[in-house]
């Protein structure tokens, strides 16, 4: 997800030198722009106040944006992990088992190519705008990818290490739990942190259309009053939720994979 | 080492014929193959690729079935994947999540050895190679000569009658190569396993083998074996003797006018 340049072959510090250089000359051209009526502030409003509103709405007695956060990460985890639930064994099933993958291939097929939008009419026929609704969203718009992406490193573990298994003696059992479960979880991992960028935008979707609370719901409010500077703050609060989520899981990925921390014992 | 004919093979090939089947039709990787192999043997294989030789060692290790005729271990036909038949993989095969120990205590831990037995285990056999002091490292921390080490060390660990070796030296840089063929001999010769090597480095099979056996091209069969009678032990030296440029000279005349051969006779098609 943050893929883009972490600046690693510059070195670490010279990488975040020149990033944080990037980012202030970004936002010190923004504000500049928005101080000088380059760009009118009704449309673009400048960084300081955003976060001046930022603070504004994460203080206070009610504190909305703290709470916004809250409901729409607690939907994200819920249906994500839901989805992580069933996927991720399926998928497996999936990956060693040709006849599970030849039968359950065409509605997998039929279901991903699915955006999470399309299922928002049928949930709330079904479900109205209850939180279950919005976890079946995420639920649905997650589910594909994370069996797509669990069959696929099951199928990518190393077919010279299950030989290598059952040579020294593996059955068919030892070698899924020694070989196979432990060979595809790097992909497991690196899939299901895409599908948890999948599944924020199917939630933040999920609330523009139907809810009220979360950050979906915030941003849309926000745009029925013309308020770009919440606007603003939703889609910042979106940015930095994810970003620090992100981080939590690698460190779970480091923690889980030890013997690919890279040469570090 | 020798080979006399009333000691029983710990490896008998007997009229073995693979095919597949594949979309051009069927393919004869091994044609009436009769191979036998003495207990303490060292016997390389050589030939061109597409000998069907790695195929001899599949189905000596039981992944393959012979479409005819068969191979026995000890006298038992081989039926399925064979735990006694321990294979080295030119890859190194080592289980990039499990440290040193982890993937040498691995025979054991399914023979359901206790924690302690086979950690105990796998520290000696990780000693034998010289890895000492490398236990807890992850095979990805290692240059490719030591994860070969740890290979050895783990087919050794599970106590296997004979190591099957399917070209294991071939990725590696010729120092390391040759120090690894002299860890192997002072290995085998230590250990007394009966060793089947399979190569397309003539010089290997000669420093190697205590026979050395010659495959023909496609259909493989066996076309000439050689009692290698270089001296042991075999140092860098044995190499620039007469004797070894004579064998080595002899071998390559055969293999080569199996690769012509089967080049020819592709031509022809």
């Amino acid at each position: 997800m943050t893929g883009l340049g972490n600046g690693a072959e510059l070195g670490l510090w010279r990488g975040l030198v020149i990033g944080a250089l990037g980012l202030v000359v970004f936002i010190g051209g923004w504000e500049l722009a928005v101080r000088t009526g380059l760009v009118d502030a009704f449309f673009l409003p400048a960084p300081s106040t955003v976060l001046a509103r930022m603070l504004d709405l994460a203080s206070g007695p009610d504190a909305v944006l703290w709470h916004d956060i809250r409901m729409s990460a607690t939907r994200v985890l819920t249906g994500f992990l839901l989805s992580a639930l069933v996927g991720v064994p399926l998928g497996l099933l999936m990956g060693m088992s040709p006849v599970v993958r030849a039968a359950l291939g065409p509605i997998v097929s039929i279901i991903r190519p699915l955006p999470a939008l399309s299922w928002i009419p049928l949930s709330m026929l079904w479900l109205g705008i209850d939180e279950q609704q919005k976890y079946a969203i995420v639920f649905m718009g997650s589910f594909a990818s994370v069996l797509v992406y669990t069959t696929d490193a099951t199928l990518r573990v190393d077919q010279t290490l299950i030989a290598a298994a059952r040579n020294l003696g593996a059955s068919r059992l030892q070698v899924i739990r020694f070989v196979m479960l432990p060979g595809a979880l790097p992909n497991i991992l690196s899939g299901l942190k895409v599908v948890l960028a999948i599944a924020w935008t199917c939630v933040i979707s999920a609330e523009m259309v139907g809810a009220n609370s979360g950050l979906g719901f915030r941003i849309w409010t926000a745009k029925e009053w013309s308020d770009t500077g919440q606007v603003l703050v939703g889609m910042l609060s979106i940015s930095i939720t994810v970003l620090l989520l992100d981080i939590l899981f690698r460190g779970m990925e480091q923690l889980l994979l030890p013997w690919q921390r890279g040469g570090v014992r | 080492m020798s080979v006399s004919e009333d000691v029983e093979p710990v490896i008998a090939a007997r009229d073995l014929t693979v095919t597949f089947a594949t979309r051009a039709g069927t393919l004869t990787a091994l044609e009436g193959l009769d191979l036998e192999v003495s207990p303490g043997e060292v016997v390389c294989i050589v030939g061109a690729s597409g000998c069907g030789k790695s195929t001899f060692l599949n189905v000596v290790a039981g992944f393959l079935a012979p479409t005819h005729g068969e191979v026995l271990l000890t006298g038992q036909s081989i039926r399925g994947v064979e735990p006694r038949c321990g294979m080295i993989f030119q890859s190194y095969a080592l289980f990039p999540w499990m440290t040193v120990l982890d993937n040498v205590a691995f025979g054991p831990r399914l023979k359901g050895a206790s924690r302690r037995l086979r950690r105990e285990q796998a520290r000696h056999w990780i000693e034998v190679v010289g890895l000492d002091g490398f236990e807890h490292a992850y095979p990805g921390e290692l240059s490719g000569g030591m994860q070969q080490r740890v290979a050895l060390s783990r087919a050794l660990a599970n106590d296997p009658e004979v190591l099957l070796c399917d070209e294991p030296f071939a990725a590696l840089d010729a120092m390391t190569r040759q120090v690894l063929q002299q860890e192997l001999l002072r290995v085998v010769a230590d250990t007394g396993k009966t060793v089947l090597f399979i190569t397309h480095a003539i010089d290997e099979a000669l420093i190697l083998s205590d026979r050395l056996v010659v495959m023909s091209a496609r259909p493989g069969r066996v076309k000439t074996i050689y009692a290698n009678d270089l001296p042991r032990p075999r140092g860098m030296d044995v190499q620039l003797t007469d004797r070894f440029l004579e064998l080595k000279r002899g071998i390559w005349d055969l293999v080569q006018e199996e690769v012509v051969g089967s080049m020819t006779a592709l031509q022809r098609r």
